[in-house]
Order: structure tokens, then sequence, then C-alpha cells
């Protein structure tokens, strides 16, 4: 059976919260901390938080704000893995279409992402016209596959319960204490999550060494 | 030595010893009972914590120590046995697995001796506890658990190889039942399970695991 694994980006891929990076740098990190910690929390909707978080952002422009993601550390050894499974492989975030397609593209991941989607015009956002629900990814997937789920945040909850394996990864900051309940694994190391996964992509009784 | 998975089995409440935290973290001379096993595993790359009761305490603990574990949730631990833990955990893991009951004191050279070991066995001990699950021997091997006057007593220490087995939510003991006759080894280990086994553990190990 194929198998697919889908990956957060915040926090999971990458080695910082990216909104939260890029408000840093304009001087809204402590308007941009309340939300996102109030997000994470699972006290403030998602889709309201994430709109008010574009909102303070969205006086940069949008190519600026696309440099300033591709910039964003990412953790080499899932990077490596998603360059080794391509095409087996796709990120799930919220984050704006906009925003993190050069970061897509650096770590080798053109066309194998979902996410959110903004309309500009003269390099501002205009308009969200959608906010990408994580979980409804696995519908739009093909059935037959073993699905694989790997994230840190309450909005990745659903992705992680609905998922064959759902991997709740710590390396970066705190998993989301909601996602105990729904995790098959916690994994708190990159190398290791790596490893991992490559096993479950290798299938039962091949890593025998 | 790395066609090991190490399970480390901790998900049970070991309320026995009503101490209110699970039994693999409490103190032994100093430090939590896990880490004192963990210890002994610093070369093994894959290492499996099955955590249930008070998961993320134990999870905070042995990360601390290590990062580098995989931990495996056994979410119905009030309900299944260790053998749903074993089997939870064997899956994608390496040629052979190593479990390990997380109330389990284990003297360091036996460790060593069992993780250079490259075959399937069953680890014994001489009777001791209270209740013993004593086992069958014929041949030297061993052929049955719950043998009245069995010769020695069941540890919760066993090599398995790890597609020989098909999961079972029942007991440890459903899963080594599957693959009878076995060779087994003779360990120097404590259980920890009363007040009393609780002390004598903590004396062995300030003798230098001398008894
Ligand atoms: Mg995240």
């Amino acid at each position: 059976m194929d198998t697919i694994f889908l990956f957060d980006l915040d926090s999971t891929v990458t080695k910082q919260e990216i909104l939260p990076t890029i408000a840093k740098k304009i001087g809204k990190q402590n308007e941009m901390r309340e939300l996102t910690e109030k997000t994470m929390m699972g006290i403030l909707p998602f889709q309201d938080s994430f709109t008010s978080r574009v909102k303070l952002l969205s006086q940069i422009p949008v190519s600026e704000v696309a440099d300033l993601v591709s910039d964003i550390e990412v953790n080499e050894e899932i990077v490596e893995f998603l360059k080794e499974n391509r095409e087996s492989s796709f990120i799930v975030t919220s984050n704006l279409d906009v925003w993190i397609e050069k970061l897509m593209h650096k770590i080798g991941m053109d066309g194998r992402y979902y996410c959110s989607k903004a309309k500009v015009e003269d390099d501002r956002i205009v308009k969200i016209e959608n906010i990408l629900e994580k979980e409804s990814v696995q519908s739009e997937l093909t059935s037959r596959a073993k699905i694989v789920a790997i994230g840190d945040g309450s909005n990745d909850f659903d992705m992680i319960r609905k998922a064959d394996i759902g991997i709740s990864f710590g390396g970066v900051r705190d998993i989301a204490p909601s996602l105990i309940d729904v995790s098959d694994y916690s994994i708190y190391n990159e190398t290791k999550l790596r490893k991992f996964l490559t096993a479950i992509k290798n299938g039962e009784y091949q890593n025998e060494q | 030595m790395n066609n090991k998975t190490v399970i480390i089995s901790c998900a049970g409440m070991g309320t026995r010893l009503g101490a209110g935290i699970p039994k693999a973290l409490i103190d032994i001379d100093g430090e939590p009972l896990i880490i004192h096993t963990l210890k002994m595993l610093d070369k093994i790359e894959d290492v499996r914590v099955v955590v249930g009761y008070q998961a993320e305490k134990v999870i905070e603990v042995v990360k601390k120590y290590r990062d580098d574990v995989l931990f495996v949730y056994n979410h119905n631990y009030q309900q299944n046995g260790t053998g749903a833990s074993v089997s939870l955990a064997k899956r994608y893991s390496k040629k052979f697995i190593l479990t390990i009951d997380g109330d389990l004191l284990i003297h360091p050279d036996d460790m060593k001796e069992i993780l250079a070991s490259e075959q399937e066995f069953v680890g014994v001990c001489e009777p001791s506890t209270d209740d013993p699950v004593l086992v069958g021997v014929k041949d030297g091997k061993v052929t049955n658990f719950y043998e009245k006057n069995g010769p020695y007593e069941w540890t919760g220490i066993t090599m398995l190889e790890a597609k020989k087995i098909t999961p079972t939510d029942g007991h440890v003991l459903k899963l080594v039942e599957q693959v009878l006759p076995m060779d087994f080894k003779i360990i120097r280990e404590k259980e920890i399970d009363t007040p009393n086994d609780y002390k004598n553990a903590i004396i062995w190990v300030q003798n230098n695991y001398n008894s």
C-alpha cells in the first residue's frame, strides 16, 4: 500500500513559527504573540485568529514577506526526508500561498503543498480567499493510501486524529496538550523522526538493520 | 546491537505501591527507575517507551535524559494488558524486539549480556515474588507458562523476532506463548511491585547490585 506523509509547516518543518518571526521584524511581536498563543491553546477560533494575524502583516509588501519566510530556518533532517520522498509527501499549512511559495521552492516542495489562498494587488494582500482546514486534505487524497500525519499544534488535531498513523512532533517546541490524546506516537528529535518515518515507508519487517 | 528495538512498557498504573505516580518514575537511590534502565541502553539506537497512565510525566522524565526515544501511546491502558503495549510498539521495528516491563530493575552486567545476544530468549529468574508466574522447562527450553512447580519465574524480559508474533490485547505472555519452546536466560533483576520490593531494590542498587 502507498504511504502518504502530511507535514505541518510551522514548528514542524520550520524551526520557528513563521508569522511571529515576521511580526518581530516589523515590531508587532507582542500583538502577534498574543494571537498565536491563544490559537495554539485552542482558546481563539483558528479562522478568526488567522484573519487577524494576516491583517497585522498585510502592511508589508507580499514579496518582502515571501523573502522573509524563505529565510526562516528549517529542520534539515526533515527537509532531507521531504527531498527523498517528494512524491509521497505534502506540506499542509494554513499559511498563505503567496507568502510561502518561495520557501516551498527552496525546500524542493513546489506543487507539493496545501495552504490558504490570498488575492494580491500591487504587491499587497487585498483578500483572503480561502483558509485551509487541514483535515480536509485527507478526504481529497486517494483513499487507498496509508496516511501518516506529523504536527505539533492544536490546529493539527484533526489531521493527526484522522490519519492512519498520527505523530506529534516536539522537536521545536512543546506539543499542544490536546494532541496527546489523538497521537499514536510522540517524537522530540528530528533525526529520530526521519528514521521512524523511513521505517514506516520501508514497511513492517524491512528494518532489520 | 543495532538489530534490536528495545521496548519499555510504562503504560500501566502501578498503584499497588501507593505512590500515585507511574512505577517507572519511582525514585531508586536518587533517580527514577526508568533512568537506571535507560543508562544501560545508551548504545541502543531504537528505544521505545510505551506510555499511558500519566504519559506526559513519563515523557518529561525520559526526554530529559535522552530525546531520541520513540514514545508510543497505549491510550487504552486501563482496559488492555502489556501485550497490547508491546503489540503497538513493535510496529516498524528492527529484527528483534527486547521487551522490558517498566517496573523492572535489571543487573547492569546481565543487561550487557542481553544486548549482546543474537537470538530469541525468555528471561527467567529464581522464584522470588509472592505470586510468581512459573515456567515449565523441558530439554533446556521454556515450554509453557503457569507451570505449577516450574523451576524458574518469568521476569517480564524477552527477546523476540518481531515478525513471528501476532498482536494481542492481553498479557505479554500471550505474545511469547506463540513462539515457545524457546531458550531462556537467567537474569538478575528486581521487580518492584510492593513497598517491600521497593525497599529491597534500593538496597540492591546501593550495594552495587550485590544481594
Ligand atoms: Mg505547527
